[in-house]
């Protein structure tokens, strides 16, 4: 029923995974297309979006799965000839020396910004873009703690930092800061 | 690096005069209290008064919002992630629920998605005045800056008769919106309130968007075309001044826009003046937005959905799921990404400001070859939101 309603994005999905025997993809709703591709064919899937009319980038999203030892990234894409709305799973290992992956900044160059931000609050090296070891939003010292991974203490670090700010319970359940 | 003998023969072919420095380049810190650059800081490298490099320099209004947000229930984000962008405070708050309501798989009923279309466009007015007011007082018409600023001071006593807050509004909320709207005088207040705004327009086109010195001030600085603008992420006013149609609100319907009559404003010369005024004929589209929203009436039934959820908040949870939802703010595209986990608290939030796009690359490329006094013209112009960047 679902092919039958959203009948555009369908074909969009088709074409693309046509030229990209190495992906997955479905539609998630109207004007939502979804992609998982394996981390060392980013280029080539990404180079195939644009070519495809996905013209913007709207950001990359890192999210931290402890539990099973990876790294998501979601290059969110923005089609503004199909309006549609692409997302692009891969997954990278978590450990920080294997937590690589190929820049895209050359195909996106917004994608620079993002993949500043990814390195500094993820640990995320994206190699190629020279400007991974230029200081971005945390200070000195917060450098190289990644406080968006979820095994970051962030109660630790604020009762560290601000020593003052003794107001937090750590016998307390649910507390909400 | 372009030669100080290069930039003296530029300024002298533009009618300018410069003294010829003999000195090296000097470093200058722009901001973050200047306030001209509103929180923002750019690290400049001058020649004369001409920049020869910029580097921005993010960071000064980091918060960590999304991780705040990760330790905190549901429902007291909206009051934690609305502090992104002050101007436009009901946002982030409207993305944040929309997304909510897309991974619950919640129906917002018809009134509260008349409440919030309304709210949104509020919003939008409101933030465009508030940029009216930064780009009068950075071109030196001060005057025209504190019109705005008071009929501003308009929509902000609507609101807080709505949400009880003048600016943080913790009013949209997942399943529809958080209380009621007061009353037929509200309504007819809105109408005044919109009509009184329009009939101030012409004396903002006198002073401001006509302005000969404004013009000259503007065109021709800080100048991007289409292709550079869609490569480097660039939405809102700022890509609709390069040529492109693109608007959220016509690409990815929400709410009740489907519904409405307006048009998209596209100029193509993508620079300061086209992008000041787009936003000028936006102002004007909100305000016949928001005409026929009256006209239309809120429609009768619940303000939001009547689920068992709602009535335990602290505990109230969402099933496991990820859901990008995004709307048309007066920076761009505002968009939002959450991923759940089934519990009571977000697993993931990530907010896509627009700013960080024209804000970082955009703005380090545009100001090379300005004169220092255009610097904040041309970062007025971009109409930046640093806590879009930083969150």
């Amino acid at each position: 029923m679902g092919e039958v309603k959203w009948e555009r994005e369908q074909m969009l999905v088709d074409k693309i995974l046509e030229k990209a025997p190495y992906a997955e993809g479905k539609v998630r709703r109207e004007r939502r297309i979804e992609f998982s591709i394996p981390a060392d064919r980013i280029r080539d899937f990404l180079m195939l979006l644009k070519e495809n009319d996905f013209e913007l980038m709207l950001q990359i999203t890192t999210v931290d799965w402890p539990n099973d030892g990876e790294l998501e990234l979601i290059y969110q894409m923005w089609s503004v000839t199909h309006r549609t709305h692409a997302m692009v799973r891969t997954r990278i290992p978590r450990d920080l020396d294997k937590a690589r992956i190929p820049t895209v900044k050359d195909i996106y160059p917004v994608a620079e910004t993002y993949e500043r931000d990814s390195h500094d609050f993820f640990g995320v090296y994206f190699e190629g873009n020279e400007k991974m070891e230029m200081p971005w939003i945390l200070d000195d010292t917060e450098q190289g703690l990644f406080p968006h991974r979820k095994d970051f203490d962030m109660l630790t670090y604020v009762k560290k930092k601000y020593k003052l700010l003794d107001r937090f319970d750590e016998d307390k359940d649910n507390y909400v800061i | 690096m372009v030669s100080q003998n290069e930039l003296i023969r530029e300024a002298r072919e533009n009618g300018m005069d410069l003294f010829p420095l003999d000195k090296d380049t000097y470093e200058l810190f722009f901001g973050p209290q200047h306030m001209a650059t509103e929180n923002f800081s750019i690290i400049l490298k001058m020649d004369g008064h001409r920049v020869v490099k910029a580097i921005a320099n993010p960071g000064f209004l980091h918060r960590g919002f999304e991780k705040l947000a990760e330790y905190r229930p549901w429902h007291t984000n909206i009051a934690l992630l609305l502090r992104i962008c002050v101007p436009e405070p009901d946002v982030p708050e409207a993305i944040y629920s929309m997304a909510v309501d897309e991974i619950i798989g919640w129906e917002v009923p018809e009134r509260a998605q008349w409440i919030r279309t309304t709210v949104l466009e509020m919003a939008r007015v409101s933030a465009y005045l508030f940029w009216i007011m930064g780009l009068s007082f950075k071109l030196g018409v001060y005057t025209a800056g504190q019109w705005a600023a008071a009929y501003r001071e308009r929509l902000m006593a609507l609101f807080e008769q709505l949400t009880g807050a003048r600016v943080y509004h913790i009013y949209t909320i997942p399943g529809g919106v958080r209380r009621d709207i007061p009353g037929d005088k509200w309504l007819r207040q809105l109408k005044d309130t919109v009509e009184y705004i329009r009939s101030k327009l012409p004396d903002f086109d006198n002073l401001v968007f006509e302005n000969y010195v404004a013009h000259r001030r503007l065109e021709g600085i800080g100048v991007m075309d289409k292709k550079f603008a869609l490569a480097e992420g660039v939405t809102g006013p700022n890509l609709r001044a390069t040529g492109v149609p693109y608007d959220v609100r016509m690409a990815d319907p929400y709410l009740l826009y489907p519904e409405l009559d307006f048009e998209v404003p596209v100029l193509k010369e993508g620079d300061a003046l086209a992008r000041a005024l787009i936003r000028r004929f936006e102002l004007e589209q909100d305000l016949y937005i928001l005409d026929q929203l009256l006209e239309m009436g809120p429609p009768s039934g619940p303000y939001k959905v009547e689920d068992p959820r709602l009535k335990n908040l602290p505990r109230f949870k969402v099933p496991a799921g990820d859901a990008f939802a995004h709307v048309e703010s007066t920076k761009g595209d505002f968009g939002a990404y959450v991923v759940s986990d089934g519990k009571h608290k977000p697993y993931r939030v990530q907010i896509r400001g627009p700013s960080i796009a024209h804000g970082v690359r955009i703005l380090e490329q545009l100001l090379v070859g300005a004169r220092i006094a255009d610097v904040p013209v041309i970062l007025m112009s971009l109409d930046n939101c640093p806590p879009d960047i930083d969150r």
